[in-house]
């Protein structure tokens, strides 16, 4: 049976919608190996809390495990620690206090299909995110177990993929100290109340509210506490963000400070409008779609139904935890004929507004500009 | 609290879901502990110390591309050489670049990753993509950032 084919709005955006992928519904394919599958927009309609299989999958190296044993598996806690420890899962959930969390999960390059002019990497459309409720150990109290030495000031996660070649560089990711202390860094052992799926990091995965999902390590295997500034590859030369208000410059832009991708911007999307939409002339439409204020809580949502001229505040759905998605609504009644532009714009509670003209860097990083759809009422 | 009433209700289904087997492992164990062993030998049963029992092994199949590049000259390269990381589709979906843009993609991996590829197959492998997924001009700076992600 062929695949269902979906049109990603922009060129050589046409993906395959595909079901073949374990532990996975209906995904878009943006890469067969090492995957990388999209959330179809759609799904981001039926709630704030996305289901695990059809939540988005990026993967780096090839060389992941295609099988995980639990009676086998450890995490390793070492380096700069008064005793190393090795945890299998049991001691994960039995020996140190459960912690949830709702936290979106969102790839640094989630929506880069859209740049302009385009750049190369994952051609996503808006749907490399994901909201779950995150179960686990806080990362303080397992770092407590192994006793963090003074003068430590970086801990690095590694997981179990690897690359083809030997040259490729392991993926690791850091934290500094206090960040990975801060009570709600965690180590997830449950995603919206189940084991995780392969694809999304079984058995472990690094949980950072508010932060992009490069430091979010898959099959968590082995933390290392460092008395110096991590170096690796991963930290170093790739995840990389001009050191600029949005992350934006312009193309060709030289001499500009380059720094560690950290926390997510707000952002908001219509969910169930889209472009082309007919609207019936003096009809009242409830137009409704999801918000979330970055590293922190939103303060408002606001909706304009002429191109950005007026603006007003969308009504919100309850809270769910500060870093997870948000429902917004609106009752929308046009009375004119003719074409309108519906526009949205989060504010997050440090009055940090999504901008007017999309943001650009070379890695297709951090896009967060209004979300605009185009409709024609009759 | 609300949120932790939601919260504990979570747990308490997580809790739930992974307690009840443990506590018929812990049940049978010490049945066969009973059946097998005299009452004074009788040992900590297995089930309490081994992994918990909604731990099963998780053990998959990932899906393989058989998507080959398009033919040209260059598509031996790509196909010898890109696909040993990375299937095709990844290239094939990207925008259109200069020949300039996909010598810099290909040296990324060449000088960051590791991969395998002779540096006199560059100019040739670059405009094998610049062909099949190419800007034929130049339009503007290059989009390409000297970082390895």
């Amino acid at each position: 049976m062929a695949a269902e084919l979906v049109e990603l709005p922009f060129a050589n955006g046409r993906r395959e919608l595909v079901t073949n992928f374990p532990q996975k519904g209906a995904v878009l394919l943006q890469r067969t190996r090492p995957p990388l599958l999209e959330t179809p927009f759609e799904v981001f309609d039926q709630g704030v809390f996305t289901s695990n299989d059809q939540f988005y999958v990026r993967w780096h190296l090839a060389n992941i495990p295609s099988a995980v044993d639990p009676a086998t598996f450890r995490l390793n806690i070492h380096g700069h620690v008064g005793r190393p420890i090795s945890l299998t899962l049991d001691d994960l959930v039995r020996e140190f206090k459960a912690f949830e969390i709702a936290a979106i999960n969102q790839c640094s390059g989630n929506s880069r299909g859209f740049f302009s002019p385009r750049v190369p990497g994952g051609q996503w459309a808006n749907g490399a995110m994901g909201n779950a409720r995150w179960t686990g150990a806080r990362l303080k109290d397992v770092l407590d177990r192994a006793g963090v030495k003074a003068g430590a000031l970086q801990v690095r996660f590694n997981g179990l993929d690897a690359g083809v070649v030997p040259q490729t560089p392991d993926f690791m990711k850091s934290l500094a100290i206090d960040h990975a202390r801060d009570g709600e860094v965690m180590i997830a052992y449950a995603m919206n109340g189940a084991p995780l799926p392969l694809l999304n990091g079984f058995p472990l995965r690094l949980v950072v509210p508010g932060w992009y999902a490069t430091y979010w390590v898959k099959m968590l295997d082995d933390i290392e506490v460092l008395d110096k500034p991590d170096d690796n590859f991963w930290m170093t030369k790739a995840y990389l963000i001009p050191d600029t208000p949005f992350a934006n410059i312009v193309p060709g832009q030289k001499g500009v400070k380059m720094v560690p991708i950290n926390r997510m911007l707000p952002r908001s999307f219509f969910t169930n409008v889209q472009n082309g939409a007919v609207l019936k002339v003096g009809q009242t439409t409830t137009v409704r779609g999801i918000a979330f204020g970055g590293d922190m809580g939103l303060a408002k949502v606001l909706f304009s139904a002429d191109s950005g001229g007026h603006w007003q505040e969308a009504r919100l759905g309850p809270e769910q935890g500060k870093y997870g998605f948000r429902q917004w609504e609106v009752s929308l009644r046009l009375s004119s004929p003719g074409p309108h532009t519906l526009m949205i714009k989060a504010v997050n509670t440090a009055g940090i507004a999504q901008p007017d003209h999309a943001n650009w860097n070379g890695a297709g990083f951090m896009r967060n500009v209004i979300e605009s759809v185009s409709v024609r009422t009759t | 609290m609300i949120l932790e009433n939601v919260i504990s209700t979570r747990l308490r289904d997580i809790v739930l879901i992974w307690a009840l087997p443990i506590l018929f492992g812990i049940a049978l164990a010490i049945g066969l502990a009973w059946l097998g062993t005299s009452h004074s030998t009788a040992v900590v049963p297995k089930a309490a110390t081994g992994p918990v029992p909604g731990w099963a092994k998780v053990a998959v199949d990932l899906p393989t591309s058989g998507t080959l590049f398009p033919p040209g000259k260059g598509a031996d390269i790509a196909n010898a050489q890109c696909l040993i990381c990375h299937s095709a589709g990844m290239v094939l979906r990207q925008p259109p670049l200069t020949q300039d843009e996909w010598a810099g993609e290909i040296n990324k991996m060449r000088n960051s990753f590791g991969a395998p590829l002779p540096a006199d197959q560059v100019e040739v492998l670059a405009k094998y993509l610049r062909g099949i997924q190419g800007s034929q001009s130049p339009r503007g700076p290059s989009v390409l950032d000297a970082q390895g992600s």
